[in-house]
This record gives C-alpha cells, sequence and structure tokens, in this order.
C-alpha cells in the first residue's frame, strides 16, 4: 500500500515538472502584444498601436477608391514601408504639441525608436522595420509624394471613416507600402504599460481558455462505444464457440479484422458504407440513416476498432475452460444461456475484464478511423487525441501539451486500475484454492462428491470452482 | 444436430449483429438529437438564430474565427465548428455528404471542383481574397534565401504541402518549376528535381508545413504571407514573385446543400464589407481581392 502511494507521488510530481515549463512557454506564446511604449526623456509616448499586413483595392461602398488602410479616427503616426525607404507621417496636432521637427533627424530618433520597438512587437513573424536599413521620410503633410507613390494620409470615404490611400502613377499602389503601422501619440505620463503575465496567471489563463469539451466527447464516446463493443463482443465470442470450425474461421478472421487493419481503411470503409458517394450510402441516407460526420459515427468508430479485443480475449477466456465442465452442466440440464451467465462469465472474468479495459483505452484513442468518418467537430466528435493533433497544427502547443499530459494522467490511472484488479482477481485465487485444500480435506473426511480429482492445477481449480458454483446453486435453489 | 445448433446460432449471431448495429445507429441518432433540439429550442426562444456551419481554408484558421465573433456580436447568427482544412480535402468531405453552409477555398481550382461537382452554387461564389506565397524559415535561424533557386543550396528539409489537397503546395511547385526544380508547370503534374527531391518534406495541409518549420523539423517552407502571422516562431525569409506562381485567390460561395442560403450570403458579403473584418483581415495579411 505504502508503496502503491509513493508511486502515486512520484507520478504526480514528474506531471507537475512537465507542466512548468509548458505554461511558461505558454505565456510567451500568448495572444495580447504590446501597443503602447514610451521611453526615458521623451514627453510622449504611444497608444493604440496597429499593424496592417495588408490593404486592399477592392471596391467597396462607402470606401475611396485605390490601394487603402482603414485606419482609427484619431491616429497621429502612420508608418509605411516601402521598397526603398519608410515613410513616416506625424499629424500636426502632435508635431506641434510634442515640439517634434519632422526634417530633423535628432528631434524624431526616439519616436522611430518607439515605432521599431512596437512593429517588432507586433509582426507575428513579418519582416520588422527595425531589420530594414532604409532612409526614413517623415512629414507632417496630409499628402506626400515619395518614390512614386502619392501618400494621402488623412483621405476620407463617403462613410466618413478615415483611411490611409495610396496611388501611383505606374499603377501598382501596393508597392508603396508592405505593410502599414498606425497609432496614437499621447503625454508620456498617460501611457499605460501592460503588465508582464506572471507564469502563474498566465496558467489561469491558459487553464480559464482551453476548451474542455475533448474530454466530455471521448468519455461518453468511449463509454457508449464500450458497453456496445462489451455487448456485441461477448455475444460473438459465446455465438463464435460453438460453431464449426470452418465457419468459426470465416467468423473469427472477420470479427478480429478491425484489429489488423489501419484505423484509417476502417475509417474509409465505413464512409463508404455511409457517406453520399456509394449507392450503399445514398440509399442509406435517403432512408433516414445519415450519420457521416456526426456523433454516432464517432462512436461506431470507437465500436469497429474496440470490438476485437473484447472479443479476442472473450474468446480466449471462454476456450480455455473445460469443455468436460460445460458438457457436465449440460447434462445436469441448465440452459445454454445459464451456462454463459454462470460458469463462462464467472469463470473467464479475469481476462474478459482486461480485455474491456484494454478496449476501453483503444476507444479512447481512436483517431484514425474517427477522424476519416466523423471528422472533427469541436464539441461534437473532437476527441481528445484529435484535439491534440489539430491544436498542435493550430500553433496551440500549449494547449495540446495540456491533452498529452491529461492523457498520460487517464493512462496512469487506467494501469494503476488493471494492477490493482490483477492483484485482487489473484487473491480470490487464492482464496480459491485454500478452498479447495479445505474441500479435499472434507473429501478426505469421506463427504466429498463425485468429482474426479485427477488433473493438472487449473483443471482442479476450475472443478473446485464449479462444485462450488453448483453447491451455491442448490444452496439457492433449496433456500426458496 | 450439432451442425444445426451451430447453423442457428450463426444465423441468429448475424441478426443480432445487425440488429445491434441498427441499435448502435438509432441510438446514437436518437442521443444526438438533444444537440439538435436544444438549438432548435434556442431558436424558438430568441426569434430564429441561425447557425451556419463553415468550411473555409486551413490559412484562415486564426483570423475566420475574430471575424465570425464579430458577425455573431452584430447580427446573433452563430456558428457550428468551423472546419479549417486544406481545401482538396473540404471539398472531398462535402463529397461525402457533410453539411455545410459557406464554402471558402484557397484556390480556384479547389472551388472549381467544387463547382463542377454540384456542391456549390455558382451564382454566389465571389473571390474574396489574395495571398502572397513566401519562404520561411524558423524565428531567428540564419537561413537564408534570395531566391527560389536557393532552397536548392539549404541544408536540411523543405516543407511543402501536398499539391493533391493542398493548395499552397500546388503554388510552391509553380514557383519551384519557374526556376527549374519541379518539372510541370501546373503545380501538381510533374517531379521534384534531384537536387531537391529528397530534401522535399510533403504537408497535409498549409499549417502542417509551418509547424515543420517552426518545430525545427524543416529549414524552410512554403507557406502563404498569411500563415506567418497565424504561427508563432516562423519568420518571412523571402517573399516568391507574383509572376512565379499563378495568382493567389480565395474564392467564397454557399454550398448547394445550405439550408440557411440567404443568411450565407449575407455573412460572405459581411466578410467583404465590415470596415472591422476588412482589419481583423488585414492583420492576418490576407488582401481583400480587387
Amino acid at each position: 500500500m505504502l508503496n502503491r502511494f509513493r508511486m502515486l507521488v512520484a507520478c504526480a510530481l514528474t506531471f507537475a515538472l512537465c507542466w512548468v515549463p509548458g505554461f511558461a512557454f505558454a505565456g510567451n506564446a500568448e495572444d495580447g502584444a504590446q501597443v503602447a511604449a514610451t521611453a526615458h526623456g521623451l514627453s510622449y509616448g504611444i497608444e493604440g498601436f496597429e499593424r496592417l499586413a495588408k490593404g486592399t483595392a477592392r471596391d467597396m461602398e462607402g470606401q475611396p477608391e485605390g490601394y487603402r488602410f482603414p485606419v482609427d479616427e484619431d491616429v497621429d503616426l502612420v508608418a509605411a514601408l516601402a521598397a526603398d525607404r519608410v515613410v513616416v507621417w506625424i499629424s500636426p496636432k502632435a508635431v506641434e504639441k510634442y515640439g517634434l521637427d519632422p526634417q530633423d533627424n535628432e528631434s524624431v530618433s526616439g519616436l522611430k525608436a518607439l515605432v521599431c520597438e512596437l512593429d517588432s512587437a507586433n509582426c507575428m513573424g513579418g519582416a520588422q522595420l527595425g531589420d530594414v536599413d532604409l532612409p526614413w521620410y517623415v512629414t507632417a503633410e496630409t499628402t506626400f509624394d515619395a518614390g512614386g507613390y502619392t501618400y494621402g494620409f488623412d483621405e476620407r470615404g463617403a462613410d466618413g471613416d478615415r483611411y490611409v490611400v495610396i496611388a501611383s502613377a505606374s499603377g501598382d499602389a501596393k508597392g508603396g507600402a508592405r505593410w502599414l503601422d498606425s497609432a496614437q501619440m499621447v503625454e508620456a505620463s498617460s501611457v499605460v504599460l501592460r503588465d508582464e503575465q506572471g507564469p502563474l496567471a498566465s496558467l489561469a489563463s491558459l487553464l480559464g481558455g482551453i476548451d474542455y469539451r475533448p474530454f466530455w466527447v471521448s468519455i461518453k464516446t468511449s463509454g457508449l462505444a464500450l458497453v456496445i463493443a462489451f455487448a456485441l463482443g461477448l455475444f460473438a465470442a459465446w455465438k463464435t464457440m460453438g460453431t464449426t470450425s470452418r465457419v468459426k474461421g470465416l467468423l473469427d478472421s472477420v470479427f478480429t479484422i478491425p484489429m489488423v487493419l489501419p484505423p484509417t481503411v476502417c475509417g474509409f470503409l465505413l464512409l463508404m458504407l455511409f457517406g453520399r458517394s456509394t449507392g450503399v450510402g445514398q440509399w442509406l441516407i435517403a432512408h433516414g440513416i445519415s450519420i457521416v460526420f456526426t456523433w454516432p459515427a464517432a462512436v461506431i468508430s470507437a465500436v469497429v476498432v474496440s470490438f476485437p479485443l473484447v472479443y479476442r480475449t472473450a474468446l480466449g477466456a471462454f476456450e480455455s475452460l473445460d469443455t468436460q465442465m460445460l458438457d457436465a452442466a449440460r447434462t445436469l440440464g441448465w440452459s445454454e444461456r445459464r451456462i454463459f451467465a454462470k460458469l463462462m462469465m464467472p469463470l473467464g472474468w479475469p481476462s474478459i475484464a482486461a480485455g474491456t479495459v484494454l478496449a476501453f483505452a483503444r476507444a479512447m484513442g481512436e483517431f484514425g478511423c474517427t477522424l476519416f468518418f466523423a471528422g472533427n467537430y469541436a464539441g461534437i466528435t473532437q476527441t481528445i487525441p484529435i484535439a491534440i493533433y489539430f491544436e498542435w497544427m493550430g500553433g496551440n502547443t500549449s494547449v495540446a501539451l495540456f491533452w498529452v499530459v491529461v492523457v498520460i494522467a487517464f493512462s496512469f490511472l487506467v494501469i494503476l486500475f488493471i494492477n490493482m484488479y490483477t492483484a485482487h482477481s489473484q487473491k480470490y485465487r487464492k482464496r480459491g484454492l485454500s478452498r479447495a485444500e479445505r474441500k479435499r480435506i472434507k473429501d478426505l473426511a469421506g463427504q466429498g462428491d463425485s468429482l474426479d480429482p485427477a488433473g493438472g492445477d487449473a483443471l482442479r481449480i476450475d472443478r473446485e470452482a464449479l462444485a462450488e458454483l453448483m453447491r451455491d446453486d442448490a444452496a439457492l435453489q433449496g433456500g426458496r | 444436430m450439432f451442425d444445426m445448433v451451430s447453423r442457428r446460432g450463426f444465423v441468429s449471431l448475424s441478426a443480432a449483429a445487425a440488429a445491434g448495429l441498427g441499435l448502435a445507429g438509432c441510438s446514437g441518432n436518437k442521443t444526438s438529437e438533444p444537440a439538435g433540439s436544444d438549438a432548435g429550442s434556442a431558436k424558438a426562444s430568441s426569434k430564429k438564430v441561425v447557425e451556419l456551419q463553415v468550411f473555409a481554408a486551413n490559412s484562415l484558421e486564426k483570423a475566420l474565427p475574430e471575424v465570425q465573433e464579430l458577425y455573431t456580436d452584430q447580427t446573433g447568427t452563430t456558428f457550428a465548428d468551423t472546419q479549417f482544412k486544406a481545401s482538396g480535402d473540404l471539398v472531398e468531405q462535402m463529397r461525402a455528404g457533410a453539411a455545410v453552409d459557406v464554402l471558402i477555398t484557397a484556390s480556384k481550382g479547389t472551388m472549381d471542383d467544387a463547382e463542377a461537382a454540384e456542391l456549390v452554387d455558382a451564382d454566389t461564389r465571389e473571390d474574396m481574397f489574395v495571398n502572397d506565397l513566401v519562404i520561411i524559415r524558423a524565428e531567428g535561424s540564419d537561413t537564408k534565401v534570395e531566391a527560389i533557386a536557393d532552397v536548392a543550396n539549404l541544408d536540411g528539409k523543405i516543407a511543402i504541402g501536398d499539391a493533391k489537397t493542398v493548395p499552397a503546395g500546388k503554388y510552391a511547385n509553380q514557383a519551384l518549376a519557374s526556376v527549374g526544380l519541379y518539372t510541370g508547370t501546373e503545380g501538381d503534374d510533374g517531379e521534384y528535381a534531384p537536387e531537391i527531391a529528397d530534401k522535399v518534406a510533403l504537408a497535409d495541409k498549409v499549417g502542417t508545413a509551418a509547424a515543420y518549420v517552426s518545430t525545427g523539423d524543416c529549414v524552410a517552407g512554403f507557406v502563404y504571407s498569411s500563415d506567418i502571422f497565424r504561427y508563432d516562431g516562423i519568420e518571412e525569409a523571402f517573399v516568391c514573385p507574383e509572376d512565379s506562381h499563378k495568382p493567389i485567390v480565395y474564392p467564397g460561395a454557399v454550398a448547394e446543400s445550405s439550408e440557411h442560403a440567404d443568411e450565407a450570403k449575407a455573412f460572405i458579403d459581411f466578410c467583404l464589407s465590415n470596415k472591422k473584418v476588412q482589419k481583423i483581415w488585414a492583420k492576418y495579411g490576407f488582401e481583400l481581392s480587387a
């Protein structure tokens, strides 16, 4: 017991260790770029920084013609990068208020530094103003000609909104601004700088931002799938057992093949069967069975892949039972059903239980077939494995990591459960042995039944168990 | 006798299995209904709330949800979980019978396929965005690319979308063909030149190509310029000239099977006319097509 506890603590510690770097880097990766900045010795700062990576020349109602960028009403600062220069506009109001001289490089060098800093904070991986070594053209004029482009920094559309419009005699206005930065200028004292998030706060925001539905979808899907696979698997194993060898071989391969086939093949076949692209699928859809890309499809996928595990383990367990014993029960007039419920199930239970746990794990881990047949719909068919793949693919590594940790923890629980269960069932066996010994003593004392004690250990155990079951049963009936 | 029993058992077994499957289907259908009827009751309570199912090119994965949020705020129209996959996969998924209201793909070719299969209403088709093809590298890496042909000299793998389903891969191959590193001019009809053939890592969607580069598995990759803005850890190394590949256009259209065709059309129009939305597209590097 102490040992097990120690193991649990060790697991927990491992997870904690895994987790720490996870949220540290999540904090860096999260959205919420810096939009305000100021520096020592400056009377002004920048707020509401926006970087537009593209403009548009599309004809839109209410908007001016030409290649344009929508900007906020009160921007004081616009920076555009052309092929050979950086064009910067500062509003006359700001020039006057903060005593800037657009023609004087010294006077605007502080502003340049701020713009470069914010540009790189908002570049999201694109090229950065600070990296290009080009001359800066600073102006306070609302219309400015530079490098063959005409910049209109304060253009109005019919909708009354403000735009920066770039025109070019050559027609390629796009070259006038590979991207456009815009911002407001405010008093240095009123700049509100965003605090860096601590690791704990960013963990909280990460956990708060995670969509937990994949967990419930996974549990729900694999739970129902397990119930169905369990019933079908046992039934199939029970029925297969009694058939002749040729039929049995056929059935056996049909029932087992989903375990051997790649899950994508199962998914493909199911999609063909139920999808609109085949006659069968169209017929089914016409008759109201339209399950492709729905939750039932996820359940069916999980059933298909987990069923063989229940089936194989149950069949193995049933086949290892002593047929003489089953025949003995038949001679006593037991129905096949009763033999199944009272004999085969209890005796085969340890293997069946192990198979069931494996089937559940398989259903939880199902990916290929589900993705094919049920798709990736958050909250409906998006199970944890699918969420991990798509979160990583979508750049949300921290969320993917969270689900990985959840799955590992869950798997440990499953293994723990299996181990505990095995220990428990072994205890049961031990008890069975001691009972057998007790009975043998009874036999020696002359009260024995007619069972032949000869045979292997396993056989004897089975027989003892059988004898006990029969006796219990008789006692029950006698008691009634 | 035993034989007969077993045969009977076999028949009953198959019958039971069929019944079981049917049951599974039915019970599944039933359990899926509450979700539907929930939506139904919601419909009833707040006038008529429409839920749109959008299928969109993978590269729109970050920008489109922001637009949808804005749209929901303004009109109350909600969205089912939007599918962001390679454009070719989306068309296949529609072919297989997925319910869709709006389809936005990353190439004219994929939309043409959807139109040819009568999956979308051709009258509603509209070019929505244009995009650039760029070569990316991991953030801060010293990979230097000054021309498309330089990728042949890189020491490491190059991530390219699989041209069969990923439009970005097709454009990349066209760009490679312009410098003789790919044999077909269409982008999906040739082979890679021997000097890069063993360096190419094919990705199942453009986002995967970006992810390969950001994790360092590939030293460079061909993606859209908008992909740089939606992934951390990658940066622009080179912008492929516009004449090196066909124009990158994102067409959008209302699906033929849509039960909310008017609402779907309204959403496409909103994407192309609202000024706030225009800013979201611009932030993520999508230029509204002229």
